[in-house]
């Protein structure tokens, strides 16, 4: 009895079914792959939101912590018609302040302030925070522009009493208009989601895909599988077929796991600017999908020269940094989107996902260069990993 | 049935000046027909292995003819591997499989249908008395089970030809006389064509009907056990052995 000769459709549906059954079996991975790509970016995003609340919760609070304020009623009283309340200053707040404890800057008036101010000299006001404090330093522009008020109520006064108009003193006058959406200055904070699902992508697809090539050779299960009929490419096809899917399953999940963490935005702004609904999901799984294709094509590709699954993992280390760096450096580029970013996965990947964010129009053509290029690199990986089957197939 | 003839296979290791040219296999001919068990026996790097891997066609020869039920392998590999049933030295299993799973998906893959191939591994279980393990994961087998696992894996889509690479490595005496009473039943019964490559005297000459003697890759002598001891004028079958493989270099030492 000698089976019927399989198709090679059915060959690769076999091969496909067997490798996802594997890969999902392996429990302890997918618990780690679960956590660090599902989990993360959710946490991170709430965390970030806490810390931004702070933040807008310090800008409301209009507090200032001066020492010595009680040798400056005129000051004083400026604050408190600024609604501003004033804080006792604590002992060792020079410390605090270095160590991030203290969230404010601290204002120290000099004694004789109220002496010198009736005298018309300036008094020195000293405003000191720590650079490396940052909550301290959001405070200071604050303080700044506050006292800086105080010095225009009182040089005006010194201008009336002198009979000059006060306005004699004022050349220009700045209007300032933020012309940035709110969905475009959430995406200042929120631009670190697409590096999450990139990287979730890239941990989905990595283990089927070393498991599937070097994994075989490795515990001698790749000769038996190539003594069967099946004809190599279906193989082939058939387990990146699975290391796609758990890619993109992971991508999927990835990009949920962000509707319900919306719901736990602790700043009330962030929240109202991270708009992640159902539509942006779909969008960052479509961008997505070509990218798992390409990607797990890509490390079967490296991998399957390897005799280990740890050697795989070796070869594949200058890729996963690819992955995760590069969408970084868009992040950090000062010139913003460059053309060419739409041709370079995953640059492409995170720039589209940036406009889905910022509520930017994204036309077919900013999308087609990505998935050419995909398309490409997936056949490319694929014709390479079947070659490689053919001629070092028992190596 | 399978046919080899004169195949040769060489490879080179290093590059450059410390480029090597190794002759593995050099003008072997092996014939094996249906119904028998036949016995490929040759020192250690013989070119056994290798002779066996191309025969499923892993390897590429550098020239020779090689057919199996006269499907010639360079027309038709798929073919060829369809009608063989392979236990390779590496037999790997997926651990995270039953060893049912690690039958069945073999099967499908020669295109044996999914009942079909249900009803295979349970009779095979039987065969070579694994019904236990079934149904457990193949992590923690032992060689004995790993084995068996491995052949019913290799004889779910029920090939008329067996080749066997040296089937008993790390084998303890009960599992080889359960594998040894396994391949007769597939001989008498099935009429089966076995092809079973050793370097193991005993084996030889409790199971096969004929003897292939390799040495250096080359075909040096066959026949049965009996004919092959008269041919050396021995009547011991490892001192005939030594002379057909080694010569009279290897008898002197």
């Amino acid at each position: 009895m000698n089976g019927a000769r399989m198709s090679d459709w059915q060959a690769v549906w076999t091969v496909f079914l067997k490798e996802l059954k594997d890969a999902l079996r392996d429990r302890r991975t997918l618990m780690a792959v679960f956590v660090s790509s599902i989990a993360m970016g959710p946490i991170m995003l709430v965390v970030l939101s806490s810390l931004v609340g702070k933040f807008e919760k310090r800008a409301e609070a209009r507090e200032i912590v001066a020492i010595g304020i009680e040798a400056a009623p005129t000051l004083r009283n400026f604050l408190e018609r600024q609604t501003f309340a004033i804080k006792p200053v604590p002992a060792d707040w020079e410390k605090q302040l270095k160590d991030s404890k203290l969230g404010d800057p601290v204002v120290i008036v000099p004694p004789d302030f109220e002496d010198q101010l009736a005298h018309g000299q300036a008094p020195r006001l000293e405003l000191v925070y720590s650079s490396a404090n940052q909550r301290a330093e959001g405070g200071v522009s604050v303080i700044r522009h506050v006292l800086a008020g105080f010095d225009q109520e009182q040089a005006s006064l010194r201008l009336v009493a002198r009979g000059v108009a006060p306005g004699a003193l004022t050349v220009t006058r700045v209007d300032e208009h933020d012309i940035a959406d709110t969905a475009s200055r959430a995406a200042q904070l929120t631009g670190m989601v697409p590096i999450f699902v990139l990287m979730a992508v890239l941990y989905g697809s990595l283990n089927a895909a070393l498991d599937t090539t070097a994994g075989e050779r490795e515990r001698g299960s790749l000769e038996p599988l190539l003594a069967t009929p099946a004809s190599r490419g279906a193989l082939v096809v058939g387990k990146w077929g699975a290391a796609f899917a758990l890619g993109l399953l992971i991508a999927v999940l990835s990009c949920m796991s962000f509707l319900p963490a919306q719901s736990m935005l602790r700043s009330e702004s962030l929240a109202a600017m991270f708009r992640f609904g159902w539509a942006e999901a779909a969008w960052f799984v479509a961008v997505l999908a070509p990218f798992a294709a390409a990607l797990s094509a890509l490390m079967m590709a490296v991998a399957i020269r390897s005799r280990t699954v740890k050697e795989a993992q070796a070869n594949n280390v200058v890729l996963t940094m690819a992955v995760s760096l590069s969408p970084m450096l868009s992040l950090f580029n000062q010139e913003g989107e460059s053309a060419w970013n739409l041709w370079v996965p995953p640059m492409a990947q995170s720039a589209l996902m940036n406009r889905v964010l910022k509520n930017a129009p994204i036309s077919p053509l900013d999308v087609a260069p990505s998935v050419i290029v995909c398309i490409v690199v997936t056949t490319l990986s694929l014709a390479f990993v079947t070659h490689q089957l053919t001629r070092r197939a028992a190596q | 049935m399978i046919a080899m003839d004169d195949l040769r296979k060489q490879f080179t290791t290093g590059r450059g000046r410390q480029a090597r040219t190794v002759v593995a296999v050099d003008g072997l001919t092996l014939h094996a027909r249906d119904g028998a068990i036949t016995g490929l026996l040759g020192p250690n790097g013989a070119g056994k292995t290798t002779s066996l891997r191309m025969l499923v066609g892993l390897v590429a020869p550098d020239s020779g003819t090689i057919r199996v039920d006269d499907v010639d392998l360079r027309t038709d590999p798929q073919g060829v591997r369809a009608r063989l049933g392979v236990l390779s030295d590496a037999r790997g299993l997926y651990p995270r499989l039953t060893a049912r799973e690690n039958i069945v998906y073999h099967g499908r893959l020669h295109g044996v249908a999914d009942d079909v191939a249900h009803a295979r591994c349970d009779h095979l279980a039987r065969l070579l008395e694994m019904a236990p393990l079934l149904d457990r994961r193949t992590d923690g087998f032992s060689q004995g089970e790993r084995m068996k696992t491995a052949l019913a894996r290799a004889l779910v889509h029920d090939p008329a030809n067996i080749v066997l690479d040296e089937p008993t490595n790390g084998l303890d005496v009960v599992a080889t006389r359960a594998l040894r009473e396994a391949l007769r039943v597939l001989r008498d019964e099935t009429g089966k064509c076995i092809v079973f490559s050793t370097h193991i005297m005993q084996e030889v000459q409790r199971l096969c009907d004929r003897v292939v003697v390799v040495a250096h890759g080359r075909h040096v002598a066959d026949g049965t056990v009996q004919s092959l001891c008269e041919q050396a004028g021995s009547d011991d079958f490892e001192d005939a052995f030594v002379k057909l493989a080694f010569g009279q270099e290897g008898h002197a030492r």
